[in-house]
């Protein structure tokens, strides 16, 4: 298997570190003129980018970790200047998330009310808006890294302040928080798994007098194990990034899980299928090949999730 | 103590513990991770509408989740077997192990008057009996345990 680093991941993280900022002005710009022109669809659209961004910030941050390995004791280049801007990057991604998901919760109610609910749409619109400020501050920062001469802030501040920090040194020196999250890491798996297979097993054919429309309020139940994942899994990242930025079943494993999240917005918009209230929907081809596109890519994320210690890199 | 140290000697033992094949203990370990994510996802989703959640879909259409069980189930037997007699000095004298596979014991055997529970619902029935909801939360309770317990072996056991 060729190196990760053959393909350099600082690369691609100079690629991504535009989504959560660009992408945010576009899904803004989105909700702002559906607001103006009172366009119901446009909202949801608008929704469903923020929901995308918010997938998208999770490999901005990771491949940020990774490029700061990579950058780290270069003349001209300043530990606490890239510190600063990841430990910024971290609350920013906090923020994308936590927008990311009332966006979510957004669409899945607009499916059973025909509509977005104002309020929802107001309280994603606002999240989004903080996280748009606190990832441009981090875009802020790590200009700085490379370009001293703007005149950065960082200073010199003390290492054990930032909370990327705090977070590593928890989950490592606590006797429980590793084994803690990784047993919530799997409880997850299994809710988000079992959801899913419901709902694609459906789309395949199985349970077919059931109105598709039935089977909507287990998404939710779903979305809480993807959730608990999300930051389980975040809290590993954050507290050994080095276990993980070298290894190429991670980054595979971030891959199948970018599918299945893309996946799981559309299932979750999926109009003429949620559409079907008296069991009369059956799935047409391209709907079967996502079914099964769904769950391989669960499958394998799971996968490289499991064989991170054997493939590649030892823990 | 005899038995287990037979056990652990046997050719499949030493090669699942020993081979630096990706095919030995690493894929035994993965595939039973999967076979857990589709056990206790089926057994979950199942347990969730027998305690109320999508309401509107009767019983009868979750007969698939005792298939998706009896596959899974098998996976992780077989699996889980061939992990014990690779280390089995180790899994059988330590307590911490056997309460996994009680919990594990104690999740699966509320799946049986589950399964009775809906292969005999009338084929439009929606309504849950008290005592299925019941079944249906210490299931969902037990599964949690099994997989916590199975989790910290490898702190507890194997660290």
């Amino acid at each position: 298997m060729p190196s990760i680093t053959s393909f350099n991941l600082a690369h691609v993280h100079l690629l991504l570190n535009h989504v959560p900022t660009i992408g945010s002005v576009a899904a803004l710009g989105l909700l702002i003129v559906a607001f103006i022109r009172r366009d119901e669809g446009l909202k949801l659209v608008g929704l469903e980018v923020l929901f995308a961004i918010a997938l998208l910030t999770l490999p901005a941050y990771m491949t940020g970790a990774a490029a700061f390995q990579k950058l780290r004791g270069q003349p001209g280049v300043s530990d606490t200047a890239i510190r600063l801007h990841q430990d910024v990057a971290l609350y920013g991604f906090t923020w994308m998330e936590f927008a990311g998901f009332m966006a979510w919760v957004t669409l899945w109610q607009a499916r059973r009310r025909g509509r977005a609910a104002r309020g929802l749409v107001v309280t994603s619109t606002a999240l989004l808006l903080v996280s748009f400020a606190v990832m441009a501050r981090a875009a802020n920062l790590g200009g700085d890294i490379r370009h001293p001469e703007l005149g950065g802030a960082a200073g010199t501040i003390d290492t054990a302040e930032f909370l990327a920090s705090k977070i590593s040194n928890v989950m490592v020196n606590s006797p429980w928080a590793w084994p803690a999250s990784e047993t919530a890491h799997f409880i997850g798996l299994s809710l988000t798994f079992g959801v899913l297979l419901a709902i694609n097993l459906r789309i395949l054919g199985l349970m077919k007098r059931v109105p598709f429309a039935d089977l909507h309020r287990l998404l939710p139940w779903g979305m809480l194990g993807f959730g608990i994942n999300l930051i389980t899994g975040m809290l590993f990242f954050v507290g050994q990034p080095k276990q993980y930025i070298d290894s190429a079943p991670f980054y595979w494993k971030i891959v199948f899980l970018m599918i299945a999240g893309a996946n799981f917005l559309y299932l979750t918009v999926f109009r003429k299928a949620w559409a079907d209230t008296r069991g009369a929907w059956t799935a047409s081809g391209a709907d079967k090949t996502m079914a099964y596109v769904s769950m391989f890519a669960w499958l394998a994320a799971l996968y490289c999730g499991r064989m991170l210690p054997f493939i590649g890199h030892a823990f | 103590m005899g038995l287990l140290v037979w056990l652990e000697s046997l050719p499949l033992s030493v090669w699942v513990h020993e081979s630096p094949s990706i095919w030995a203990q690493p894929t035994v370990l993965t595939l039973h991770t999967m076979g857990m994510a589709v056990l206790v996802g089926a057994s979950s989703v199942l347990d969730l509408r027998l305690l109320g959640i999508s309401r509107s879909i009767p019983l009868s259409a979750f007969r698939w989740v005792f298939r998706a069980v009896a596959i899974s189930l098998a996976v992780n037997l077989v699996t889980g077997v061939l992990l014990f007699m690779a280390r089995a000095t180790l899994w059988g004298t330590a307590f911490p192990f056997l309460i996994k596979i009680l919990l594990v014991v104690a999740s699966a055997a509320t799946l049986l008057p589950i399964r009775t529970y809906v292969l005999q619902s009338d084929p439009e029935q929606r309504d849950v009996s008290s005592r299925a909801k019941m079944l249906a939360m210490i299931s969902i309770a037990a599964w949690a345990a099994a997989i916590t317990a199975g989790r910290l072996l490898a702190y507890t056991v194997a660290g």
